[in-house]
This record gives structure tokens, C-alpha cells and sequence, in this order.
């Protein structure tokens, strides 16, 4: 049995069992409650010939990649001088952990009202999804440097400002691309939530409005994008951490086994 | 005038120093280090002695200027020590904790010449130089987890030297490698000692490293409110020979301040 275990041929029969599986409660509710894999395709072609869905896919990871690069971007130098600043990480660190617990969903209407209906408050939503977890992640990171690489950097001569640049961030640097890595999931699910309530084009309004219609394989078709656009860019961060990064020790989940 | 400059080069004074990390000052305090008093001549190789927890590593670390003292005198060179410096290097027990992991063997060697912003030519000069001296030739574009715990050793020294420092701290630097490699190594730095003359502060547990590197060895007695009770010199000539009746008799003498 051993061609069971290459992977083209494992990763073949689990999509062929999953199509069937699907396939098989298609038939058994009917395509009303669940749209099987033919109708969800014609379903996708529909969305596709008229072009609303490259444009839904394009607004939505316009939003997610401008809140996310923007979030990471602000949250990576609060991180680090939360962690490097006692005095400000005493403040600051309930404060994080108070305020982490509350979903970016929850802001919704807020953020409408504070940044209007435009793509602003969109934009700062994923922004506050970003933010927090990229925070955590780059303090976490600062606070395991080892006490012996700043003390070494000190004696051979290094300024407080060289150690933060050449010791605290590289060292720091696996953490900091697992936040902004982990800040992409609550940045989809973010969007969507806010497609849903306050948008008129994008997945998640693709998803939220065929409930009008009744349009379930539409619904299965938003779906698929998402799990697609957020499998792809994971993948792709992923495979830039390890090449780009890969003498900061970033590892990725995905790394193939040697 | 000619005793003020042979007393100048580097020599370290050590006078009543004493370390507590309580905010009291007067009362029941309880001191890590107490009185500690002790000179150290330039280009000396000194090694301190004791058992764990005895504070000879918070000595050496107040030395490289990581821990204030809480009282006494520490000069180098008739300068009081209050902060790190260039001059004072430090090589640390756990190679994998100071050594920088996202650079290879030779950037972890030019890090405190980039620090000073010496031209990259010059740079390169000096870290072929240093990494020769280690014997890392060939191992200059690995990066430290590719290396063993002895090479690590290797790298930290050669990354320290390269700063040119007057005075080498080195906190039980192989304690952590396997005997046939710290054999070699210990060996290896009587040899790049008495080629860079560079004064040496070893800190060590083990009895017998200390009798075969150090000229002067301090005891330190067990702690709290620990000091350097005894210092023996070790006159053997280099290499020393464990196997020696001189070296045999010198360590059932140290030995015997550790069995009461």
C-alpha cells in the first residue's frame, strides 16, 4: 500500500471522498439546502460571466490586504516600544488584554458611525483586527529576547538605539510575522462581518444578499472564495517568510518535512 | 613614573565592594558578594574559583558593568566601572542564548565592528584574522545552529576578540561542552591568551580547569556574603600537565577548601 502514501495520490482521494460526501448530501436535502458541487460551479459561472465576482474577490482583498499592511505597519513599533518601555508596558498591557477580548464585529456600527459608510471604516476595522494580535505577538517577542544577546551587543559597544535595530527586532522577528500571519484570519473574518451589514459590493455582501434570493449555491460559491483567497494568501506570506526570513528562524506551519 | 605605567595597563581594583539586591541599606542586609577585595595586573590570567551560587558570576558580571554594585570601588584603570563597555568583553556560558542566530559566523564576528561603522574592507581583514585564530576557516558562511556547542564556543570568543578588548571576562565558557572538547578548547585559549595578551577573568566550578589555566587562582568562599578567601599562584609552565606531582599537589590543596 505504499502508493497510498504519496502525496498527489493521498491528497487526490481526499478531494474525491470530500466531492463525494458532498455530492451524496446534495442528493439526500436536495440542492434547496445544499447546492452540490455542479450546482455551485454553474452557480460560480453565473457570477463570473457577468463579472460581479472577480469584482466581490477584488473589493474584498483590496480591504483586507490596505487594513492589514496598514495595521501591521502601526502595530510593529507600538509592539516594540510597548516591550521595551517598562513603564509603558505597565500601563499599557491591561489595557491590550482588555481590549483584545472584544471582536472587531462588535465595532461595526462604531465605526460607521466614527469613519462614515465609506471604505474608511472598512479599512479600520481590519486595521483594528490587526492591530492587537500583531501588538501581542511583537511584545511577546521582545520580552523572550535573551538577556545575554543585549547584554553582549552592550559590551561590544552597541548604542541603546543599534540594540533595538540589529538585536531586539531580528531576534523579535518570527514573532512578529506569526502575529501579522495570524492577524490575516481575523482580517477575513472581520470583513465579511462588515461586507454583511454595511456594503453593497464585496464576499461578504455576495454571501449576506443571495439570502434574498434564495441563491444557496451562491452563498457555497462565496464561500469557496474565501477559503480560497485567504488559503492563497497564507500560503504565499508563508513562502515569502521562509525564503525571505529564513536566517531569522521563521518557520512556517506549512514547511515540508526534510 | 615607569610603576604608574606598568600599573596602568589595564590593571582592575576591586576594594570593599559589595553587592545586595535589598533596597535597605543599613540593618540585616543580605549581601551576595561582601568586602570583595582584589587586584588584577594587566595581562594576567586570573581565574575565579568557588562552588554554585558562590557569586562569582554576579562578580564578573558587575565587572562587565551588567550589575551595579551597591557599595565599595571598581576601576579599571583608575576609572570607576558604572556601564558596559568596548574594552570589557564578555564571553557567556550558552553560546545559543549570545550568540545572534539570524547572522552567520563571520557577520556574528564583524557585530561590533559594524556597531562602530569600521569600512567593510577593514572589517573582513580583521574577522579572517580572528576566525583563523579560532580555526573556524571554512565555517565562515554558517549560521550558529549549523555548528556544534564547541564551535559556538569558537565563534563567541573570535566575535569578542575582533573588538580588540583589553580585558576578557569569560563566565565558565565550557562548562556546558563535553570533556574532549573542552579540553581542546581550554588549550586552545592558553595559547590565544599568551598570543593577544589580553588580560582573562575565567569563572569556573571545576578545579581543574582552574590549575590549568590560570596564573592566580581566587577562591570563593560559599555564600551569602561571599568574598575571595584565598588566591593561590600556579607558577607551572604551560602547557600544564595534569598527570604533574606539582599539579597533583597544588589540587589537593585547593580541594581541601571545598570539603569542610
Amino acid at each position: 500500500m505504499k502508493w497510498v502514501e504519496k502525496k498527489w495520490v493521498s491528497v487526490s482521494l481526499l478531494w474525491i471522498a470530500a466531492l463525494g460526501i458532498w455530492q451524496l448530501g446534495a442528493a439526500i436535502y436536495g440542492p434547496d439546502v445544499i447546492p452540490g458541487p455542479w450546482a455551485t460551479l454553474k452557480g460560480g459561472r453565473e457570477l463570473v460571466s457577468d463579472g460581479t465576482l472577480m469584482q466581490y474577490i477584488g473589493i474584498s482583498f483590496y480591504r483586507v490586504l490596505v487594513g492589514w499592511v496598514l495595521g501591521s505597519l502601526l502595530a510593529v513599533p507600538v509592539g516594540l516600544i510597548i516591550g521595551k518601555v517598562n513603564i509603558i508596558r505597565i500601563f499599557a498591557e491591561p489595557f491590550l488584554n482588555f481590549i483584545r477580548f472584544i471582536p472587531p464585529i462588535a465595532f461595526i456600527t462604531l465605526f460607521l458611525v466614527w469613519f462614515g459608510i465609506g471604505e474608511q471604516s472598512k479599512i479600520a476595522l481590519i486595521m483594528y483586527a490587526t492591530f492587537f494580535i500583531v501588538v501581542l505577538n511583537t511584545l511577546t517577542g521582545v520580552m523572550s529576547v535573551e538577556e545575554d544577546k543585549i547584554r553582549s551587543a552592550r559590551s561590544m559597544g552597541a548604542s541603546e538605539w543599534q540594540i533595538l535595530l540589529h538585536v531586539i527586532v531580528p531576534a523579535t522577528t518570527p514573532y512578529i510575522f506569526t502575529g501579522i500571519r495570524l492577524a490575516m484570519g481575523t482580517s477575513y473574518m472581520a470583513i465579511i462581518g462588515a461586507e454583511m451589514i454595511a456594503s453593497n459590493e464585496g464576499v461578504g455582501y455576495l454571501i449576506w444578499n443571495s439570502r434574498l434570493f434564495f441563491r444557496t449555491d451562491w452563498i457555497f460559491v462565496g464561500l469557496f472564495c474565501l477559503g480560497f483567497m485567504g488559503f492563497f494568501t497564507d500560503r504565499l506570506f508563508g513562502w515569502f517568510g521562509r525564503r525571505v526570513l529564513y536566517r531569522y528562524g521563521v518557520v512556517s506551519v506549512a514547511a515540508r518535512k526534510r | 613614573m615607569s610603576t604608574l605605567a606598568s600599573q596602568s595597563q589595564h590593571t582592575i581594583q576591586i576594594e570593599k565592594l559589595r553587592k545586595s539586591y535589598s533596597e535597605q541599606t543599613a540593618g540585616d542586609v543580605h549581601y551576595i558578594i561582601k568586602d570583595v577585595n582584589l587586584v588584577i595586573k594587566g595581562g594576567e590570567f586570573f581565574v575565579l574559583l568557588g562552588p554554585s551560587g558562590c557569586g562569582k558570576s554576579t562578580l564578573l558580571n558587575m565587572i562587565a558593568g551588567f550589575v551595579s554594585k551597591s557599595g565599595g570601588n571598581l576601576k579599571v584603570d583608575n576609572v570607576e566601572i558604572d556601564r558596559p563597555g568596548r574594552d570589557r568583553a564578555v564571553v557567556f556560558q550558552q553560546a545559543d542564548s549570545s550568540l545572534f542566530p539570524w547572522l552567520t559566523v563571520r557577520e556574528n564576528v564583524e557585530f561590533g565592528l559594524r556597531m562602530k561603522k569600521t569600512p567593510k574592507a577593514e572589517r573582513r581583514k580583521i574577522s579572517d584574522r580572528y576566525i583563523g585564530l579560532v580555526g573556524l576557516n571554512g565555517h565562515e558562511e554558517k549560521f550558529p545552529k549549523e555548528l556544534s556547542g564547541g564551535m559556538k564556543q569558537r565563534v563567541q570568543l573570535a566575535r569578542v576578540l575582533a573588538n580588540d578588548p583589553a580585558i576578557l571576562l569569560m563566565d565558565e565558557p565550557f562548562g556546558a561542552l563535553d570533556a574532549m572538547t573542552r579540553r581542546t578548547m581550554q588549550k586552545e585559549l592558553v595559547n590565544i591568551w599568551r598570543e593577544t595578551h589580553k588580560t582573562v577573568i575565567f569563572v569556573t566550578h571545576d578545579i581543574q580547569e582552574a590549575l590549568l589555566l590560570g596564573e592566580r587562582i581566587g577562591i570563593m568562599s560559599v555564600g551569602p556574603s561571599s568574598n575571595i578567601t584565598d588566591i593561590y599562584d600556579n607558577a607551572l609552565p604551560f602547557p600544564r600537565d595534569v598527570a604533574s606531582p606539582e599539579f597533583y599537589s597544588l589540587y589537593n590543596q585547593i580541594q581541601g577548601h571545598f570539603e569542610e
